[in-house]
């Protein structure tokens, strides 16, 4: 267990049993030490636990573990080890171009305004569809809407590598239409292959090393 | 408002509070994507509905001294 989900939970404990106390003898309340201990324990110390969970549930809903956590996912999360610099998920999960441990997060979030807010919805509706609904077969997931290029440049506008590179000059009109989502980055002949689900029993795996 | 009366309500907010915040802590040490909505759903509308109690309580209390 992480130290802070060790200390929250610790913390949560000795809250309830606090208000354990003052369930058993509510007579305490009556002094004025005792008003401000049930102003701690049923106010305070509640309302900072439940703060302090709701901050740390929100960071790991961010792990690439908890994403993965669904079967559906399984195959997208293979997708990660394809042994391909062309595959762009892998090449960015395995050469660390994303952390690793938040992988699916730091693409699939919106980096928009109230766009955290957006994504955590859209994943309420993904524990609906898979607890309650029908989950569709993992190549049948689409996304939403297209992919946004402002997710990639989020990283990459302003590197080196994305404003001098080669392909990306080549047309002066190339850059300004990926810089304005009129050209996907994963345009055909682009950075075209991304999570080839379809292909995983014949592709080669690249295996962490421990 | 009777001081037993109070503590009367004292308690039942300490209940829900108690309840509240033993699933939150259950819920913290599970890692499926459901406990994060047990958390928020079941054990935030506990801790909520627990404060209000106890705020209620207090209000009437001050309304309604002895």
């Amino acid at each position: 267990m992480a130290p802070a989900t060790a200390f929250i939970v610790g913390l949560t404990i000795f809250t309830a049993v606090l208000i354990g106390v003052l369930v058993a003898r509510p007579g305490i309340t009556a002094t004025r030490g005792g008003k401000i201990l049930a102003f701690a324990a049923l106010f305070f110390l509640p309302l900072f636990c439940g703060a302090m969970g709701v901050s740390s549930k929100m960071a790991q809903s961010e792990t690439t573990e908890f994403c993965l956590s669904c079967h559906t996912m399984a195959d997208y999360g293979k997708s990660l080890y394809i042994d391909d610099p062309n595959h762009l998920p892998a090449a960015h999960f395995q050469n660390h171009r994303v952390p690793p441990q938040e992988a699916c997060y730091t693409c699939h979030a919106d980096y928009a305004l109230f766009g955290t807010l957006k994504v955590k919805l859209g994943g309420l509706r993904h524990v609906y569809v898979y607890y309650l609904g029908t989950p569709p077969a993992p190549q049948d997931i689409k996304l939403y809407e297209p992919f946004n290029n402002r997710e990639c440049l989020h990283c990459h506008l302003g590197a080196r590598s994305f404003e001098e590179g080669v392909v990306h000059t080549a047309d002066p009109a190339t850059l300004p239409a990926i810089k304005a989502n009129k050209l996907s980055c994963m345009s055909s002949g682009c950075h075209e292959v991304v999570h080839d689900i379809a292909h995983l029993k014949d592709a080669k795996f690249w295996k962490e090393p421990n | 408002m009777p001081a037993n009366q109070l503590e009367k309500r004292l308690q039942i907010a300490g209940t829900l509070l108690i309840a509240g915040l033993l699933i939150e802590a259950l819920c913290m040490l599970w890692k499926s994507p459901l406990a994060f909505i047990f958390f928020v759903a079941i054990g935030g509308l506990l801790l909520g509905v627990g404060v209000a109690v106890y705020l209620v309580s207090l209000v009437s209390s001050a309304k309604n001294p002895g």
